[in-house]
């Protein structure tokens, strides 16, 4: 019931922005290019694998990429971001965490390409909600202390991200966006055997709270 | 004569009564001088020489040679066929780059660069000579360097020259290698400084003594009077790669439960052994190696030897449940983290089901229990009676003190396997097809209670090749009562040791409380943690998952010690 509500409040939200926005938006040049800089934290959906090696489940990932809007309405951008840590080599055991001292070391590096819309809402000229969704490619590096060649790990998997959020316009050539994102990246965790694979864990995303910088109009 | 003793060890079971009849003697208390001198080591005993060119020599030679890779080098170092290593110059295109490959070798293949790599590895025909491939390499104007992949070994091989197969000691200790334990002493190199493992047999030769002694008239089993030999003065020697080179405070709490006294002295070996497996001193440039080489050791005796009973101090040989139960209690009371059970006794299957049963070990279990609570991990061998027909419980008859173990999480029940499973690797180790090597010993029961697997070696096809080597009593000079061994019965000597090869399960488990000791250190703690490492992350020998023969598969150190990554 609350989810239908919530999908039902989220459409009203876009058509009410996008009808708002008609007039503002046909002042917009068809096309504009920003870069921009982002910081993230991350909550993993494989919440018990992160815990058992990093000691928490909320990791920060920290990145860059470039934003193409059309008349300031569709989006479409292309960013990358990276993670990267050292914990520890664990053993679970009916889901008791054993620590044994070897270093191991996890990079992960999404490459995100993402298209949505821009809401413009008439009365708040310098807020501009947004939503969109679109493919992730990441890449994942795990190496460890005392590791044989075949222990460690570099693979790419893609998968699949959602956001929503908000941009402010601090001044003209400077904006800041908050939002959320959603991403859920199968084939790189949960094989045997593995922390993730002992957690049947096998998800690679999880659910981010993203702050970007964004330098252009 | 010598000749290594290939004895089906576990020799004492338990409640066995016979063995040496006792007649007329008399009891005396078993009287250690205070004088005693270190012991004479004779190093490996020889046994019948390997055969060269014998059908099992020829066929190993084989798949050592289908199995393995490895190719030597111009100026002598080994290296990986079928591969090089190639570094590439920065500005060097990636289309540079390949076709620099396809011009020095047309059927080379660059491979993805992997994690931590700034060069590149070329695959190549394995036929081909690394080295002349790499040298074409470093002709290119586009590559930096290039080289075959040498191989190198861990850290720590250790120094200790029977550790290598050698000319004058063929077998080496494949038992260790088959381990991954090099790997395993890099990861801590410590090996279980911190932890104390009972070894619950027949004793250890850890001090230096004089027996004095009455040795009364009896007969053996096979019926062969032995004259009374009286009063004697016999030495006795600490095994000097147990407790040599000041290592004598590493034994802790040591207690005799066929004495009753707090001297479990050795009189027959196989303790011994077991311990010498467990934690020979390793790297020292002598002898053989250990497992867990530097933990700590509580000889705890329950088994009574044919000196114990020829000394006064048992009427049979072996143990008795009640001795067995106090020894295991005993060590849990008095600080052991591991107990090794290189013991066992045939009994009914159904014991976990109708304990109350004739035949059952309920006191064992309780002793068993009790230790596993005070965070014991416990290793009991699987039995060696996978060729037995007992006249109750038929043939492969449940070893009833093992079958315990499995229904006890933080005790583990282990089978033997033969060298057979060295030198496999992957999907073709063991895997119980029919035209592949079985690594299964063939003397190891088998059964629902089996849970994991580690060397206890055979003599079948391998001769001396295939035991399980450490130091020990040189026989020749205490199994005097055996004309097939000294033609002249007289009072043995406890002071000339030797590199003696034994096989049984009762060899496979002591590898299992060397490992557990290491894991133990290494962090993990609870008994029911450390089996289901053990279990989980082994090497899975024959068909996938357990089986009966071989449980959960084989103890890979390595692999326990290092644990699990997030996805690996």
């Amino acid at each position: 019931m609350t989810a239908r509500r919530g999908v039902r409040a989220l459409l009203l939200l876009t058509v009410v922005c996008g009808g708002a926005a008609s007039a503002s938006a046909q002042d917009a040049p068809f096309v504009s290019l920003r870069v921009f800089g982002e910081a993230s934290a991350e909550r993993f959906a494989a919440v018990h694998s992160f815990d058992a090696t990093f000691g928490q489940s909320i990791q920060p990932f920290y990145g860059g990429g470039v934003e193409a809007t059309f008349r300031d309405r569709v989006f479409v951008d292309i960013g990358a971001s990276t993670f990267s840590k050292n914990g520890d080599q664990v053993f679970v055991s009916n889901g008791q965490v054993f620590h044994l001292g070897i270093p191991t070391s996890v990079t992960i590096t999404p490459i995100e390409l993402a298209a949505g819309y821009r809401f413009h809402v008439r009365r708040l000229a310098w807020l501009v909600p947004y939503a969109g969704a679109g493919a992730a490619w990441y890449s994942y590096k795990q190496s460890s202390m005392f590791a044989q060649p075949s222990d460690n790990i570099d693979t790419r998997k893609a998968g699949l991200v959602a956001m929503a959020g908000a941009e402010f316009r601090l001044q003209r050539w400077v904006g800041v966006a908050a939002d959320a994102e959603y991403a859920h990246v199968p084939g790189i965790l949960g094989a045997a055997p593995s922390v993730s694979n002992a957690f049947g864990e096998n998800d690679l995303g999880g659910i981010a709270g993203r702050i970007r910088i964004i330098v252009g109009k | 004569m010598r000749r290594s003793r290939g004895l089906l060890l576990i020799p004492f079971a338990v409640l066995i009564a016979t063995g040496l009849v006792v007649r007329g003697q008399q009891a005396s208390p078993l009287v250690l001088l205070g004088v005693g001198l270190p012991a004479v080591d004779e190093g490996p005993i020889p046994d019948e020489t390997h055969r060269p060119f014998s059908p099992e020599a020829i066929r190993r030679a084989a798949i050592h040679a289908a199995d393995d890779p490895v190719r030597r080098g111009r100026g002598g170092r080994a290296f990986t066929a079928g591969r090089v290593i190639v570094k590439f110059k920065d500005a060097a295109s990636e289309g540079a780059r390949d076709a620099a490959v396809r011009s020095v070798v047309a059927s080379g293949v660059r491979q993805p660069r992997t994690a931590s790599a700034d060069f590149d590895v070329v695959t190549i025909d394995p036929a081909a000579d690394g080295e002349a491939v790499a040298a074409a390499f470093r002709a290119r104007p586009e590559v930096d360097y290039a080289q075959a992949p040498y191989r190198v070994h861990a850290t720590l091989v250790p120094n200790d020259p029977l550790y290598r197969s050698s000319p004058s000691f063929s077998p080496g200790q494949w038992n260790l290698q088959m381990l991954n334990l090099e790997s395993a002493w890099d990861i801590q190199p410590q090996a279980g400084s911190a932890i104390t493992v009972a070894v619950v047999d027949t004793g250890l030769a850890y001090m230096n003594t004089t027996l004095d002694v009455t040795i009364g008239a009896f007969v053996d089993e096979l019926g062969t009077s032995h004259p009374a030999l009286g009063h004697q003065l016999i030495p006795y020697s600490a095994a000097t790669q147990i407790v040599g080179a000041g290592h004598a405070s590493r034994i802790v709490a040591p207690h005799d439960f066929v004495w009753n006294t707090n001297t479990p002295l050795d009189f027959d070996g196989h303790g011994t052994h077991v311990s010498g497996t467990v934690g020979q001193l390793t790297n020292d440039g002598i002898g053989t190696a250990g497992v867990a080489f530097n933990v700590k050791l509580m000889p705890v005796k329950v088994l009574a030897s044919d000196w114990d009973v020829a000394f006064g101090g048992s009427p049979f040989v072996g143990g008795t449940d009640d001795m067995v139960a106090r020894g295991i209690r005993y060590a849990a009371d008095n600080g052991a983290n591991i107990i090794n059970l290189s013991l066992g006794s045939a009994g009914p299957p159904n014991c976990g089901t109708q304990p109350n049963q004739d035949g059952c070990s309920p006191v064992i279990e309780s002793a068993i229990r009790y230790a596993v609570g005070k965070r014991c991990f416990v290793v009991i061998a699987a039995g060696n009676d996978a060729e037995v027909t007992d006249p109750d419980f038929g043939l492969n008859p449940t070893s009833v003190i093992a079958e315990i173990a499995s229904r006890v999480p933080g005790a583990v029940s282990v089978a033997a396997v033969d060298r057979r499973a060295l030198g496999q690797t992957g999907a073709r180790r063991c895997t119980g097809d029919p035209n592949l090597p079985d690594c299964h010993a063939y003397y190891s029961s088998f059964g629902p209670y089996v849970e994991l697997s580690a060397p206890g070696g055979s003599d079948r096809s391998f001769g001396r090749d295939g035991y399980v080597w450490q130091q020990t009593f040189d026989f020749t000079y205490t199994d005097t009562f055996d004309p097939a061994i000294t033609p002249t019965y007289g009072p043995p000597r406890f002071d000339i040791l030797a590199y003696v090869g034994y096989i049984g399960t009762s060899m496979a488990a002591p590898h299992v409380s060397g490992v557990a000791a290491m894991l133990m250190q290494q962090g993990i703690t609870d008994p029911a943690a450390i089996e289901a490492a053990l279990e989980k992350l082994g090497i899975d020998l024959g068909p996938p998952g357990r089986d009966d023969k071989y449980g959960f598969g084989l103890v890979d150190a390595r692999a326990v010690l290092r644990g699990l990554g997030l996805a690996r």
